[in-house]
């Protein structure tokens, strides 16, 4: 093995740095000098640039990472060229020479031993920043295939969502980056863990730490399992403090580890500190005499920076364990205690309180409102990951061509948007079959005066004289009462009946109709693709698919009901400010053109608890200006790139969606261009001929949305709000993710 | 012969400038190129949404610009170009279309997606005569017979 190119023993004394990466350098140092380290071998960074020559993907990686300035890539498109580099390393042919070389190498361990498959880049750790978890590792894999499909997956992660987001730092680079992989039989013992020769958080150079966990040591390098804590003294050997682990259906109360282990662990560590020359951070499994190194790597020494996102970023990486964890708190308990509340506060009568009992409402109501932001953050959208892991395993089991087949699992799911849009569209039937009705929303909607002086009560009352026009108000109301007392863009949805009608009207009589998908065929299309994951993993592994399928679903439809029920909450905190502004406008507190915001809680509060303190002043409301236009005097984008997110080519002229305000100007056949869609604006997708957005990613709204409907999206381009003007002219070609600007000077006949 | 030294250029660059026109106005866009290995044909693709597709639509005559600054940007008197002139078609799905999108996909095998898209229409050009420049003055013809 030693004169193969491709691979090389951990026991052969050629091992360096650049040859095998660091993690595998330092072990076979180690198993040289005697440390008890699994015997295993190392698939070399020669391999990889093999591996690269061979099937050209660097050009793959040059042309996903040069899509657009990296700066501009926020995490959902990282995550996004992450998986399309994952899938093309995944479909490629390992070489076959260097297959041989590791199949041979396989057998040498045997080919029924279970081995772990782990990434070793050159240059990764280092006593300035420790880049651990950002590659990926497998655990019991077995069998020359498997190897294989891990070693390329292994090689994939040098280019992981984790790795882009520290792009700079790893100075990663299409043309020089290299990867080995480290091939190890897998140790399981009763206890593993990890072993700091100093404390990483307060670099006291005489206390150790060490955590343990049972089992192997995956579950306290992933989070999932919270293991024993002991901060030690390297000196005398004793125990400066303990904390125990908290784990589910765990008995045993007593320390997972004995003095006399901890003692042989910190033996370890100083004898890999005297042997490498640093003290070391050590990753370790078993006791005694059956203590193995996993891994040894300088302890990082480089401070947080406190502004930095990535780490919180790396949080969210999905697992499953946390997945059904989240899963089970997110449906069972959070998003129906989130409902209860909404329907709560929705049906307080606000008017009736006293102004003191007015202000403890503002208060409550904002206190819960920032409650449940934390809770959006820290449960909901590492909730939303569930279907990131259901990518990631269904390209991992598949291998699909087009590494997105898995979003056709999501169809169909049964979420609040859904319902509001199914009602919205049974209103807009009503206004299609009676042209009585079309007329009173022609009058509302034309009518003069601002839409906050619309006079509803006035208009209502004269709908139950019309035909269907009874119905269509009971429906109306439901709309607006169950699915609109929401707030978008420091407004209540509800307070702004004319731009439903607008949009109900538009639906009425839009030219083209959403394209109808024979329900029957959605689910054919669903159990299909169901099907070609579960034979793709096998009968034993049919219970695991369909967990991480049932997780993925419920993410994804709770992912959008939680926007709206945080939306909801945030709407009765405005209706309460409403009343109290309206009360204090009435006494000459505040004063009349006043716009009361949720950034007004604090001064209305102490007005309404104050009374006669000076009059209150708060900014009158104001139409927001336009935004200046990024573009300079003579010139004119004209090919605006993004992300194919949905196929389809469509021409219409554009109408820009910034805020609430624009809702009611939207009209069919037109191009919504947008921010992002959110959960409160995806009833006029159906109404669009092409959806445009800043934002990026193949899994946000607007893109499944889009995919749903077939109609053309492009997402990710790069400041398109402040590009592209109402009214003009473009074609979204979906396919290739461009959007022209100007006449269509094309022929759209491609045949 | 200036038969080698287009070989080798061709063999060296993988881009080009298309030259097209339309109403009098010409107008220059780059593609990545392949060229057949008789040299007698070339093949690109572009989306139909652009001015280039237009332009090819309406007018079949093409010249296509190769050049060498990459290689040999400091000294000009390195610089070696050809331009190549003949006449555009577009490659229809059915017998030779398959046949054309793998020479270039196998040239740029990060276009393999691009290529396939509904919205990108692939484009085949007969070649008709090179002509070969070095030192910017000095310049040779070679015509192709066709048979």
């Amino acid at each position: 093995m030693d004169s193969d190119p491709w691979v090389i023993s951990l026991d052969a004394a050629s091992c360096d740095d650049q040859r095998i990466g660091g993690k595998a350098a330092q072990l076979a140092r180690l198993r040289r000098a005697g440390f008890r380290i699994a015997p295993g071998f190392c698939v070399t960074v020669a391999a990889y640039e093999q591996f690269l020559r061979d099937t050209q993907l660097q050009l793959v990686v040059q042309m996903e990472l040069g899509r657009k300035p990296f700066g501009e890539l926020r995490w959902e498109e990282l995550w996004d060229t992450a998986l399309r580099i994952r899938n093309r390393f995944s479909v490629a042919n390992v070489p076959l020479a260097v297959a041989q070389s590791i199949c041979r190498a396989v057998r040498l361990l045997g080919t029924h031993t279970p081995v772990a498959v782990r990434s070793s880049a050159p240059g990764e750790d280092s006593a300035q920043r420790s880049f651990a978890g950002l590659h990926e590792s497998f655990l019991h894999v077995v069998g020359e295939e498997a190897v294989l499909e891990s070693v390329r997956l292994v090689w994939a992660s040098l280019w992981s969502d984790a790795a882009l987001l520290y792009r700079q730092e790893l100075a990663l680079d299409p043309l020089t980056s290299r990867m080995a992989v480290l091939i190890q039989e897998m140790r399981t013992e009763d206890r593993s863990g990890v072993a700091f020769g100093r404390d990483p958080r307060t670099d006291e150079n005489d206390r150790a730490v060490i955590e343990a966990v049972p089992g192997p040591c995956s579950g306290l390098v992933d989070g999932s399992v919270d293991p024993d804590h002991w901060l030690m003294s390297r000196a005398t050997r004793q125990v400066v403090s303990f904390r125990s682990g908290r784990r589910e259906n765990d008995e045993q109360a007593a320390p997972l580890l004995q003095q006399s282990d901890l003692e042989s662990l910190l033996v370890v560590v100083d004898q890999v500190e005297s042997r490498l020359g640093w003290c070391p951070d050590v990753e370790w499994t078993g006791r005694a005499n059956r203590l193995t190194v996993l891994q040894a790597r300088p302890i990082t020494r480089a401070r947080q920076d406190p502004n930095d996102k990535r780490p919180w970023y790396l949080t969210l990486r999905p697992n499953k364990q946390r997945l059904r964890q989240l899963g089970q708190r997110v449906a069972e308990q959070l998003i129906p205690e989130l409902r209860e509340l909404g329907d709560r506060l929705a049906a307080e009568d606000v008017e009736s309180l006293d102004d003191a009992q007015l202000a403890d409402c503002i208060q409550t109501r904002q206190s819960l409102l920032e409650h449940w932001k934390r809770v959006y953050w820290d449960e909901f959208i590492p909730f939303a990951h569930g279907v990131r892991y259901l990518g990631m395993y269904y390209n991992d089991a598949v291998h699909p061509q087009d590494p997105y087949d898995f979003v056709g699992l999501l169809r169909g799911e049964d979420m609040l948007a859904s319902q509001r849009n199914q009602l919205l569209r049974a209103l807009a039937q009503q206004v299609q079959e009676s042209a009585a009705l079309q007329r009173a929303l022609q009058q509302a909607v034309h009518e003069p005066e601002p839409a906050n002086d619309f006079k509803w009560d006035a208009w209502a009352s004269q709908l139950p004289a019309l035909a269907g026009g009874r119905q269509f108000l009971t429906n109306f109301q439901t709309l607006l009462r169950q699915f609109m007392d929401v707030a978008f863009g420091g407004l209540r949805l509800s307070d702004k009946p004319t731009t439903l009608l607008r949009n109900i009207l538009e639906l009425a009589s839009q030219m083209r109709p959403p394209v109808a998908h024979a329900a029957s065929e959605d689910e054919e299309a669903i159990r299909s693709l169901e099907q070609r994951l579960l034979d793709a993993v096998g009968a034993a592994r049919h219970a695991e698919a369909r967990e991480v399928l049932r997780l993925a679903r419920l993410s994804w439809q709770l992912r959008d009901d939680d926007n709206l029920l945080v939306a909801r909450l945030e709407s009765q905190l405005l209706r309460a400010l409403q009343a109290a502004g309206n009360r204090l406008k009435a006494v000459g507190t505040l004063n009349a053109d006043a716009e009361v915001g949720t950034e007004a809680v604090a001064p209305i509060r102490a007005a309404l608890r104050e009374p006669a303190q000076t009059p209150l002043s708060l900014l009158a409301f104001k139409p927001a200006n336009p935004r200046p236009t990024l573009r300079a005097p003579g010139e004119v984008p004209r090919q605006l790139v993004g992300q194919p997110a949905a196929h389809g080519l469509a021409t219409g002229n554009v109408r820009v969606i910034r805020g609430p305000q624009d809702l009611g100007n939207f009209h069919a056949g037109e191009v919504l261009v947008c921010d992002a869609i959110q959960p409160m604006m995806t009833h006029l997708v159906p109404l669009a001929a092409a959806v445009v957005e800043r934002r990026g990613g193949m899994l946000i709204h607007g893109a499944i949305i889009a995919r749903e409907l077939g109609i053309p999206c492009v997402n990710g381009v790069a400041n398109v709000v402040d590009l592209l003007q109402d009214g003009e002219g473009v074609t979204v070609d979906g396919y290739l993710g461009i959007v022209t600007v100007g006449a269509a000077e094309f022929r759209l006949e491609t045949g | 012969m200036v038969r080698n030294l287009v070989a080798r250029l061709v063999r060296e660059q993988h881009y080009a400038v298309l030259c097209t026109q339309g109403e009098g106005q010409p107008y220059g866009s780059l593609v990545a190129l392949a060229v057949s290995d008789d040299l007698r044909s070339a093949v690109f693709a572009t989306p139909i949404t652009t001015r280039k597709y237009r332009l090819l639509c309406d007018c079949d005559h093409v010249a296509l610009v190769i050049d060498s600054r990459s290689h040999s940007s400091v000294d000009m008197m390195q610089i070696e170009a050809i331009t190549a002139t003949g006449r555009a078609r577009q490659v229809s799905p059915g017998a030779d279309y398959e046949q054309e999108a793998n020479l270039l996909v196998a040239r740029h095998p990060q276009l393999k997606l691009f290529v396939v898209s509904p919205t990108t229409a692939l484009f085949h050009v007969d070649i008709i005569r090179y002509f070969h420049v070095t030192r910017f003055q000095e310049v040779r013809q070679w015509t192709l017979t066709r048979g």
